[in-house]
């Protein structure tokens, strides 16, 4: 790690500095067996790519490894390539209780899950058992993307209105939606799409 | 203040007396939506006072409000919220449309934001992302002008 | 199915919890109420003034920022992006532009002012976010004159923002390779008579707040989390640190070459809304330190890396040159395209680890912005942290989390 110099002038900020958990892989992919699609060290950190029927052995092995919080559950849409869905997990590692400031020791660490469901009805398991904040974040996937969380207490709509029709984050979804709501007068007809530019 | 030449005179005094009185006391609404919000609130600390202007009293509940000043993006779940905010306040009320996402959407042509004024009615709209602190005491200066006009404020003279 | 009468027959204790649902209330807070900072409804299962259950209802501001970023060109994403946590524009702007640049590979080769003023800026807004929550916060509990100091301080934040960006809010200057201008000459002056007059006003509220009684009575064991808990609910930034835990986003990974800033990281052992408060109230002071330093370090230089087919050539060049007119041109009508990938960029936000999992196709366009919000995790935890409390609690509880609704709907 290169020491920043005294000088002002040539002081540089440092490369973005990855804790290296590539001994991590092995080990996940073990746990998930089957299920395992790819992994790799990205230039922000160490991710593993794998079916959702390797998810909860996946997090299990990252929870005995030290990761023990749930960043963000995320998703993307890549159509129209296939696998379509993307739902990735970040999971982060922290020394409790020592300076995280001190590099020398133990050092905070983060790693990602990118779980590829199926494309036409996609179901991956939900953490909400285990994972106290993973509630808000898969309800919201479900709300924005449609992915179904099983074993979810409580999968309803979060940020949208109870009774809207479709996933609005999804490609095949247009960015102005399908019909206005309150349009004086009304409107007749599907919104007018943007125009390439 | 002209209603007509046989309108009597004291009744054109009483409403210029009550159109005083109601454009000096404009209590908004505590109605935060987004960003606005923020410059909202600016409004009533000490740089840009508003109560030089009585309006500095936000009064939480809708019953005692005479001004609701939508400040921020309105958003799909919120619209039948503001709708039964309006009809919760008494008569006359009045809606300031703060910011360009309250009066056309703003930055966000998408299918979440709403433009306000489409499902309220509103006195003034006030352009700029977030407008100024400035921006918004010169809407309510618009507003005074209004009131002071006549029109929802007139008691009196309503057939005339 | 006992009725109340029954309850009480069997036992003289009238403080019984109830026997059934339908001795409790279900009460809804908000959308529109004074203190919840904005749009938040949570429903509230009381017995009496004690909650028994809370659940947040978010979405009421919900405003498609993912959606539309996708929409943007890379560089034009960037007043989109502001708009998400909007009491800290520049924290939002600065994760997507760090992010865009790890994609593009080109962090190495930011200008060493860019950084230093990216840091500074940061910092500022960081002081602007949190006097903005310690007047909300102190007038939702009772000390409403605190509104006003904390008003006025941040006014004279918002007016260097004003002097070097032009908007006072949603600047949009961090751009994608540095930033949109350099400061103009006699920012120093400024940011010195500000540096001069900041912690005399922060002892000023310090003083009438931090040792209160009435403050302390409201705060202290309200909320309570512990660590492993906040752990284990994600919780990030003050409320983590509130209960011991030493993260820090600027420490544990560094951006913008905060690494070469002397800075401490306050933590609290308390881990409840008291050790918030004092948290933030420190963190002020930390930040303070941090554009002290930056303005002693002040480098020259330029505030844009020197490659042009990212960053719009100067606009005296574009009048005799060209290529500079072609790449401007260019850079306006199409963009740049940013290398196939992903990556996961995290700024410490003033409410936490905010981070942007952005994922790039190789075109003009981001493909994906995901937003990691800070709020949307942190107010989770309100489910955890207000049933037993009063009502009155749940709005201490609320902010002393400091959620921002921009971000947690997006």
């Amino acid at each position: 790690m290169p020491e920043p110099s005294a000088s002002a002038d040539q002081v540089r900020p440092a490369v973005y500095e990855r804790r290296s958990t590539a001994e991590l892989i092995p080990q996940i992919a073990a746990a998930v067996g089957e299920s395992f699609l790819d992994a790799s060290s990205e230039q922000d950190m160490d991710e593993l790519a794998l079916r959702p029927d390797g998810l909860k052995a996946a997090v299990a092995a990252l929870r005995a490894a030290g990761f023990g919080l749930l960043l963000d559950i995320g998703v993307t849409d890549h159509s129209p390539l296939a696998p379509r869905f993307e739902v990735s997990y970040h999971f982060l590692k922290m020394a409790a209780g020592s300076r995280a400031g001190d590099r020398t020791d133990v050092s905070p660490a983060r790693f990602r899950l990118r779980v590829f469901p199926d494309d036409a009805n996609p179901r991956v398991p939900s953490l909400t058992g285990s994972w106290p904040n993973a509630d808000w974040p898969e309800r919201e996937a479900y709300d924005l993307f449609g992915i179904q969380f099983d074993g979810h207490p409580n999968l309803r709509r979060i940020l949208m209105p109870e009774d809207w029709q479709g996933y609005p984050l999804r490609k095949d979804y247009p960015l102005r939606g399908f019909d206005r709501r309150f349009v004086p007068g009304g409107r007749l007809g599907a919104v007018p799409p943007l125009k390439e530019s | 203040m002209e209603i007509g030449p046989q309108a009597p005179f004291m009744t054109t005094k009483l409403d210029e007396f009550i159109a005083w009185a109601q454009k000096s006391a404009i209590w908004p609404m505590t109605m935060g939506l987004a960003c606005c919000a923020i410059e909202m609130m600016s409004i009533v600390s000490p740089r840009y006072d508003t109560s030089r202007f009585g309006a500095e009293v936000f009064r939480s509940s809708p019953r005692q409000s005479d001004l609701m000043i939508i400040s921020g993006r309105v958003a799909n779940k919120m619209i039948p919220v503001l709708k039964q905010l309006y009809a919760q306040m008494p008569d006359p009320k009045y809606v300031i449309s703060m910011g360009a996402c309250a009066s056309s959407g703003g930055v966000f042509d998408n299918y979440a934001i709403v433009p306000c004024d489409n499902f309220l009615p509103v006195d003034v709209y006030v352009p700029g992302c977030p407008p100024s602190p400035d921006a918004l005491i010169y809407a309510l200066m618009q507003l005074r002008r209004e009131i002071e006009a006549g029109g929802k404020s007139r008691v009196l003279a309503r057939n005339a | 199915m006992s009725t109340p009468a029954d309850v009480f027959a069997s036992s003289p204790d009238v403080t019984l919890a109830p026997a059934d649902e339908r001795d409790t209330l279900v009460l809804s807070m908000g959308p529109q109420h004074p203190s919840t900072h904005g749009v938040l409804q949570v429903m509230l299962r009381l017995d009496g003034e004690t909650v028994l259950a809370a659940e947040p209802e978010i979405g009421y501001l919900h405003t498609g920022i993912e959606k539309q970023a996708e929409n943007l060109m890379w560089q034009q994403a960037v007043t989109v992006v502001d708009r998400a946590d909007y009491l800290a524009p520049l924290s939002n702007s600065l994760c997507y532009v760090l992010a865009a640049e790890r994609l593009l590979g080109i962090t190495d080769r930011i200008p060493l002012r860019a950084n230093v003023l990216r840091v500074m800026f940061a910092e500022l807004t960081r002081i602007a976010s949190h006097l903005v929550w310690l007047g909300t916060h102190a007038m939702d509990l009772g000390a409403q004159s605190i509104f006003m100091y904390a008003f006025e301080m941040r006014e004279r934040i918002l007016e260097i923002m004003e002097f070097v960006t032009g908007a006072r809010m949603h600047q949009s200057w961090f751009r994608i390779g540095g930033l949109a201008i350099d400061v103009p000459a006699g920012f120093l002056e400024k940011i010195g008579a500000l540096l001069d007059a900041f912690p005399e006003r922060l002892r000023d509220m310090r003083a009438i707040l931090e040792e209160n009684i009435i403050i302390k009575d409201r705060l202290i064991g309200v909320g309570k989390l512990s660590a492993e808990e906040s752990i284990a609910w994600g919780l990030t930034g003050p409320a983590l640190r509130a209960a011991g835990v030493r993260y820090d986003v600027r420490k544990a990974f560094p951006y913008s070459g905060y690494e070469t800033y002397d800075f401490d990281v306050p933590t609290h052992a308390g881990g409840d809304c008291y050790a918030r408060f004092v948290v933030r109230l420190n963190e002020m002071h930390e930040a303070w330190r941090i554009i002290k330093q930056a303005a002693e370090k002040f480098p020259g230089g330029p505030v844009v890396i020197d490659d042009r087919k990212i960053v719009p050539p100067p606009k005296t060049e574009i009048q005799h040159s060209m290529e500079a007119l072609i790449h401007h041109f260019k850079l306006v009508s199409a963009g740049f395209n940013v290398p196939e990938g992903h990556v996961y960029q995290a700024v410490e936000s003033p409410r936490g680890e905010l981070g942007l999992y952005v994922t790039s196709a190789g075109g003009n366009k981001p493909w994906r912005v995901r937003w990691r919000p800070a709020s949307f995790y942190n107010l989770q935890a309100l489910k955890r942290m207000a049933p037993g409390n009063l009502i009155a609690d749940v709005v201490a509880i609320i902010g002393s989390l400091d959620p921002v609704f921009g971000e947690v709907d997006r």
